[in-house]
């Protein structure tokens, strides 16, 4: 992410409506997918108040191709299903407008794997 | 960790590749080839285990790197017929190329899955000697004097030392960025591409898709399906399985807060495509980032004892949907400038920079440079995406549909129809700025 997007994504012209829940649902694809989860995250929300006061739209629940992100209204936070993550990037690289997640690549040997790819 | 018997004596390696990707086994297997003593680092369980793409590979530059890969590597079908289609919401308009050329040798195209493709090429470039690591993630440069002089890895005692690093970690330049080669990525240059591979009998690929037995069909769509922003569909037959997928913009996807998989599955029923598919069962779903930045997007390419291929050098021709090609052939140059500084025994920037010079002289460069002005082009005319796919389809229904009508009156219509859509003056002005974005 550039320094630019970084400084100031509130000015973008991003659709930042209240949230909603995405409308299709991933866990079918996901499971064609094998993956050997390592015990921690190699993904975490950098700072939670921004999900909470600055992103409405909670764009890497609609983002994120692995729909790893979901939003948790009881919370009030960003809940993270790493164990599922396709270690794309998007999250990293303008998935999140707000450049709020870190992401890192998970252990060597762990994480997703493909057969085709 | 575990370098079989073959781990120099003095622990040194002339080079270390980080990332079994295209670029970094076309390095390792240049190196070894060379008779460099070469290391290649992969984070996954093999190398290919980790990579994704729609499927297409070229003849060409890939028998560059390994004369005759076809007669040994895990391929799919040849591609005998690239069509290219705009659709709108219930037509498609298609144009095709058909050769039977492109079913022999030396071949065009092979529909391919990287991760066997790729565990392929790690064995041939072993088998040349080169130390294949898997398992093992790459943490870290390790500097000495300003130079790069090895990797840290996440294993225990896991720092690896060598005369230069050969940077191929893909798409996410975490390492590119540590070397400050890289100031990061933008969301307005990176697309994201969804895939799934669906099974379906061989004999109902070649009826559906109008194929001679064993050879295969490259699409590639426009239009409708990512809903007008800027970003391509695609199918494409494997022997036994079809892999269908869009790619979208990043930035174009999360300003709608957009989903690429709903995209996906908005392309899955669009009925022209719904039919190819029709009872095919999911094997795969996959997701991975292309880096469309091109020219402009590129990191530094090479430091002090550093050098950066493929991905994570934003080696993609977005506008032909080449990246892999560019990839083993930047691959092939790095190790060939590695090969070169062994012999000046001079690892500096200044002796890298041969790497520079061979990119240059490549059509890796020649054709970025080329198109460099195409993706900010596509991202500021997204009616190119809608507009025009619409009205094409109108015209092309209109003068075909047989009706009371007579030609002239037709004729009319139809620029009327046009007109109506986008004046004269805005269509010329865009054929103009696509002429000068394209040359």
């Amino acid at each position: 992410m550039s320094d630019k997007d970084k400084k100031n994504p509130g000015n973008l012209p991003y659709d930042n409506r209240p949230w909603i829940p995405p409308a299709h649902n991933v866990t079918a694809q996901l499971g064609l997918v094998k993956f050997t989860p390592d015990d921690t995250s190699h993904l975490s929300i950098k700072d939670k108040k921004v999900c909470q006061e600055r992103c409405r739209r909670k764009f890497c629940t609609h983002s994120c191709p692995a729909q790893v992100y979901r939003w948790e209204e009881e919370e009030q936070s960003i809940s993270i299903a790493f164990e599922g993550c396709l270690e794309c990037g998007t999250c990293r690289s303008g998935g999140c407008p707000y450049d709020n997640i870190e992401m890192r690549y998970p252990r060597g040997g762990f994480g997703m794997q493909y057969r085709y790819g | 960790m575990n370098l079989g018997d073959r781990k120099p004596v003095d622990g040194n390696f002339d080079a270390i590749v980080v990332g079994g990707g295209p670029a970094g086994l076309s390095a390792t297997y240049t190196l070894a080839g060379g008779g460099a003593r070469v290391a290649l680092i992969e984070r996954g369980d093999w190398p290919g285990s980790k990579n994704m793409m729609g499927g297409l590979i070229f003849s060409q530059p890939t028998s560059e790197v390994v004369p005759g890969f076809w007669k040994q590597a895990p391929l799919e079908r040849p591609v005998t017929r690239r069509e290219m289609w705009l659709t709108t919401g219930d037509s498609v308009l298609k144009a095709a190329y058909e050769s039977d050329d492109f079913g022999a040798e030396p071949y065009n195209s092979f529909t391919v899955f990287r991760s066997r493709f790729d565990k392929w090429l790690a064995g041939e470039a072993r088998a040349k000697g080169a130390v294949i690591i898997t398992e093992t993630l790459v943490e870290d440069l390790l500097w000495e004097n300003g130079r790069v002089v090895g990797v840290r890895t996440s294993r225990p005692e896991g720092d690896l030392e060598a005369d230069a690093v050969i940077i191929a970690e893909g798409v996410n330049p975490f390492l590119t960025e540590k070397a400050g080669l890289s100031r990061g990525v933008k969301a307005d240059s990176m697309a994201l591409a969804v895939k799934e591979v669906l099974a379906l009998p061989k004999e109902k690929i070649e009826d559906r898709f109008n194929l001679n037995e064993g050879t295969g069909a490259a699409y590639e769509v426009v239009g409708e399906i990512t809903g007008g922003t800027p970003g391509t569909g695609f199918i494409y037959t494997n022997k036994d399985t079809v892999s269908i997928g869009v790619g979208i913009i990043l930035k174009d996807l999360v300003t709608r807060a957009g989903a690429a998989y709903a995209l996906l599955e908005r392309f899955k029923a669009q009925p022209q495509v719904q039919r190819l598919i029709a009872g095919a069962s999911p094997r795969e779903y996959t997701a991975h980032l292309i880096p469309e930045g091109g020219y402009q997007g590129m990191p530094r390419l090479y430091g002090n004892g550093v050098l950066v291929a493929g991905d994570a050098a934003s080696m993609v021709n977005a506008v032909n949907t080449e990246g892999a090609n560019l990839a083993l052939l930047s691959g092939r140059m790095a190790a060939q400038t590695v090969l070169r500084a062994m012999d000046c025994g001079s690892f500096e920037s200044l002796t890298l920079s041969h790497y520079g010079d061979l990119l240059n002289n490549s059509l890796v460069i020649k054709d970025l440079k080329q198109y460099q002005k195409v993706t900010p082009f596509l991202s500021s005319h997204p009616h190119f995406f809608s507009l025009y796919p619409e009205l094409a389809s109108a015209v092309l229904k209109e003068f075909l549909t047989v009706d009371s009508l007579s030609k002239a009156d037709k004729l009319h219509l139809i620029t009327r129809l046009v007109r109506s859509q986008q004046p004269t003056k805005k269509l010329l002005k865009d054929l103009y700025d696509t002429w000068k974005a394209l040359s």
